[in-house]
């Protein structure tokens, strides 16, 4: 028979033989299971980062129809005012106690200043930033409340002045949101956490294959037969890809698809091509990890200690942007970082290889690099 | 109980962590490396979003309006574009997030005092950059707004520009961000990380350490010798207990010093809460341990359930206020959301015991019930 018949012929065996493993070891496969569905949905329904009715008490020192009106906008579903108080002490308790989270201050003032038209008519806010982003997201929100209330008085103030407001020049800037027109949260959250899990799965399958012969001492029967190295990695390789593309065909199309109506714009024969690339890159690491552990336990702190800053720093969940210049560039090391722009791309923006390839390239070159050096590790310590 | 035993079992579980060199590595690697690595990957400032500008229009208004885009330091000017269509292009492969368009005739229609529109494409596919770039968008073109009104109203009246500017916008509101003066992330996220770090790494350790000698079969000698239940229990728990308060200051220091986070409140207030936080930690990762048979098992649900409490039920990525039926009973029912309480409290409010009792009282409460749990599921029988 040809020798590369057999070759792949031994391969597929073992391939096999590792799908039959993993189908035994209930905890691990449960757990490859839950990752691509149940853990999925959890990520759907769980952070949201919108204002949720923001929980505000108003202290309304002037009781006009101006500041009533004010406080009337503070509306569902991003605020939600709980009431008025007389005493600042009585809300600033109410902040310590995170029963309120912002106190709308409205000074005795107010209505007849902005009747009146020749100064500023100010009110004080002050926000719970503990939590620094929907703190500032509440100030802008309310600010811009506070901008719409204004512009309808300025209108009214530059009629009474005889100015014609039509005349003003103003610039309205139209802001368009792409991709992702109304800011569906469970798009972000379904593909992040997919794209965390996908991760996961393709640096712990192959390690926690490896490191089961290696406690099992069957690594000593597959040196004693007629393998090669490589073919004892590509095997754990190849079956967790199997499993892989399956899982992530099941996220797709069992729950991304009709439970949150997450868009597949581009090519998806391209999409599940790019994944079995990308588990395979990091297949390399996780087989490097194994080589160091002695058993399964080992191994499974060591791909924590390794998996939590990938996923963390490679702009999964949060914008590159906002990291030190210095940790931006390290990340480019990362093949998560650009397979993380390529399921969006795909996925959401409709992009096919001719806007991808720099990333593909870069992820391919990644890659190569760690399967050389898990090819090494293993070959040294097993032959 | 007898304190001769409980020492003896506290003393072999320190030696096998000091022997392991991974165990170690996760007992004091870990913590500082997940909070140095968290504190940069959580970081929701939204600055230098990558900013891409097309001016059909290229007068010396048009100039000035994209001005304002470019220099502002939340967002990070990448060039020109020369017609609309490149912006499809730009904004499909995610390099560039934000574009923003002023067509032809801008300046003109301005100087005849009409209304005229730019577009701003922002890519909506993460959406937190999404909605604070819409925010910024929004706050700048009302300011340009109010400046050229001011300007126009002076120039065709004679108005004073302050007195136009009132006109213009007669309302102002004055922000003061409370307990995180400059609203900066980190110094909100930095804290909360001491409680997402103890509550992944914590339950990691007890519950490998009795799921190690199940494996290794070491737990016979536990069953067959005299030791009692809450004797094997408690000197699991003790070094669990001691590394982790170890970890913990290690940890207050990585939050007040690299990230320089305010520590307004007492200290001593802060240690109890800690240690009240822990042993449920620790106890919760015995649990586990008792449940599960392999280290394996034992590393994937104390991860998971540690990781989901921590972060989804917690109030650290989303305000308790903003949550809604069973994502609300949950966070109640666990300890991360009054630990994160308590870290609030002391770090950012300043606010003392008077505030923070109902949260320390749980974390007892929760601490006694869940060792009792603990208690009662370990048996020195083998299960048939």
């Amino acid at each position: 028979m040809n020798p590369y018949v057999v070759w792949n012929r031994q391969v597929a065996a073992l391939a096999l033989k590792e799908l039959k493993q993993l189908w035994r070891d209930r905890g691990l496969f449960a757990f490859v299971v839950y990752v691509f569905t149940v853990n999925i949905i959890l990520a759907a329904g769980g952070v949201s980062f919108e204002l949720n009715h923001v929980p505000v008490v108003v202290n309304d020192d002037d009781r006009s129809e101006a500041s009533r009106d004010l406080a009337y906008r503070f509306q569902p579903p991003y605020f939600s005012v709980l009431g008025e108080i007389s005493d600042p002490k009585q809300a600033l308790q109410m902040l310590d106690r995170e029963q309120a989270r912002v106190l709308l201050e409205i000074p005795n003032d107010f209505g007849e200043t902005l009747r009146e038209g020749s100064r500023p008519a100010t009110v004080q806010l002050l926000v719970d930033a503990s939590h620094a982003n929907s703190g500032y997201l509440a100030a802008s929100y309310a600010a811009s409340i506070a901008g719409k209330f204004g512009a309808e008085w300025s209108q009214r103030n530059l009629a009474r002045e005889g100015i014609n407001v039509s005349a003003i020049p103003r610039v309205e800037n139209r802001i368009r949101l792409w991709h992702n027109a109304d800011l569906n949260e469970p798009w972000f959250h379904t593909i992040a956490e997919l794209t965390t899990m996908m991760t996961v799965v393709c640096i712990l399958l192959p390690a926690a294959a490896l490191v089961r012969e290696k406690e099992r001492g069957t690594i000593e029967q597959l040196l004693v037969s007629p393998l090669s190295p490589l073919q004892v990695m590509l095997a754990k390789i190849i079956a967790m890809e199997v499993v892989m593309l399956a899982g992530v065909a099941v996220a797709l199309f069992g729950i991304m698809q009709p439970m949150y109506h997450v868009p597949m714009k581009g090519s998806l024969t391209l999409l599940f091509a790019l994944t079995a690339i990308f588990a395979f890159t990091n297949a390399g690491l996780g087989l490097t990890a194994a080589t160091f552990a002695r058993n399964s336990g080992q191994t499974g702190l060591l791909i924590l200690l390794i998996v939590m800053p990938i996923v963390t720093l490679s702009g999964t969940w949060t914008p590159l942007e906002s990291m030190p210049g210095w940790l931006q560039t390290v990340m480019t090391l990362s093949p998560l970082r650009h397979f993380v722009d390529i399921v969006y791309s795909i996925l959401l923006r409709g992009a096919g290889m001719g806007v991808l390839w720099q990333s593909v390239l870069a992820m391919i070159a990644l890659g190569a690099v760690l399967f050389a050096l898990g090819l090494v590790r293993f070959r040294r310590q097993f032959t | 109980m007898k304190l001769s035993r409980i020492a003896a079992v506290a003393h072999k579980e320190l030696r096998e962590i000091l022997r392991d060199r991974i165990y170690l590595a996760l007992a004091f690697l870990m913590p500082p490396l997940l909070m140095i690595v968290f504190g940069y990957g959580m970081s929701q400032d939204i600055e230098n979003v990558a900013l891409a500008i097309v001016d059909e229009d290229g007068s010396a208004m048009s100039r000035d309006y994209a001005r304002h885009f470019m220099e502002s330091r939340n967002f990070a000017y990448r060039g020109h574009l020369r017609t609309a269509e490149d912006a499809d292009r730009v904004l499909a492969n995610g390099r560039i997030k934000v574009v923003l368009i002023i067509p032809q005739h801008f300046a003109e229609r301005l100087m005849q005092g009409q209304g005229t529109s730019v577009q701003t494409f922002v890519d909506g596919s993460f959406t937190t950059i999404a909605r604070t770039v819409r925010s910024y968008v929004d706050a700048m073109n009302s300011a340009y707004n109010t400046g050229l009104a001011a300007r126009y109203l002076s120039a065709r009246i004679g108005m004073a520009q302050s007195r136009a500017a009132v006109l213009i916008q007669p309302v102002r509101i004055e922000v003061r961000y409370l307990y995180n003066q400059e609203a900066r992330s980190i110094w909100s996220t930095a804290p909360s990380l001491m409680m997402f770090v103890l509550m992944l790494v914590v339950p990691l350790l007890t519950s490998l350490s009795v799921v190690r000698e199940k494996e290794s079969g070491a737990i016979y000698n536990v069953y067959a010798s005299t030791i009692s239940r809450s004797e094997f229990i408690v000197g699991k728990l003790l070094p669990a207990i001691a590394i982790a308060s170890l970890n913990a200051c290690v940890l207050w220091v990585i939050a007040t010093q690299y990230f320089g986070a305010p520590f307004k409140g007492s200290a001593p207030l802060l240690a109890l809460g800690t240690l009240l936080f822990i042993t449920c930690a620790a106890g919760f990762g015995l649990v586990i341990s008792f449940l599960v048979r392999t280290q394996q098992t034992a590393i994937i649900v104390a991860t998971i359930l540690g990781s989901l409490l921590a972060m989804q039920y917690s109030g650290i990525m989303t305000p308790i206020s903003s949550m809604t039926g069973a994502t609300r009973a949950i966070a109640y029912a666990f300890p991360p959301m009054y630990f994160e309480d308590v870290i609030k409290g002391t770090f950012m409010k300043g606010v003392g015991m008077r505030v923070l009792w109902p949260q320390l009282l749980f974390l007892m409460g929760f601490g006694v019930l869940v060792l009792a749990v603990a208690y009662a599921l370990f048996r020195k029988r083998i299960r048939a």
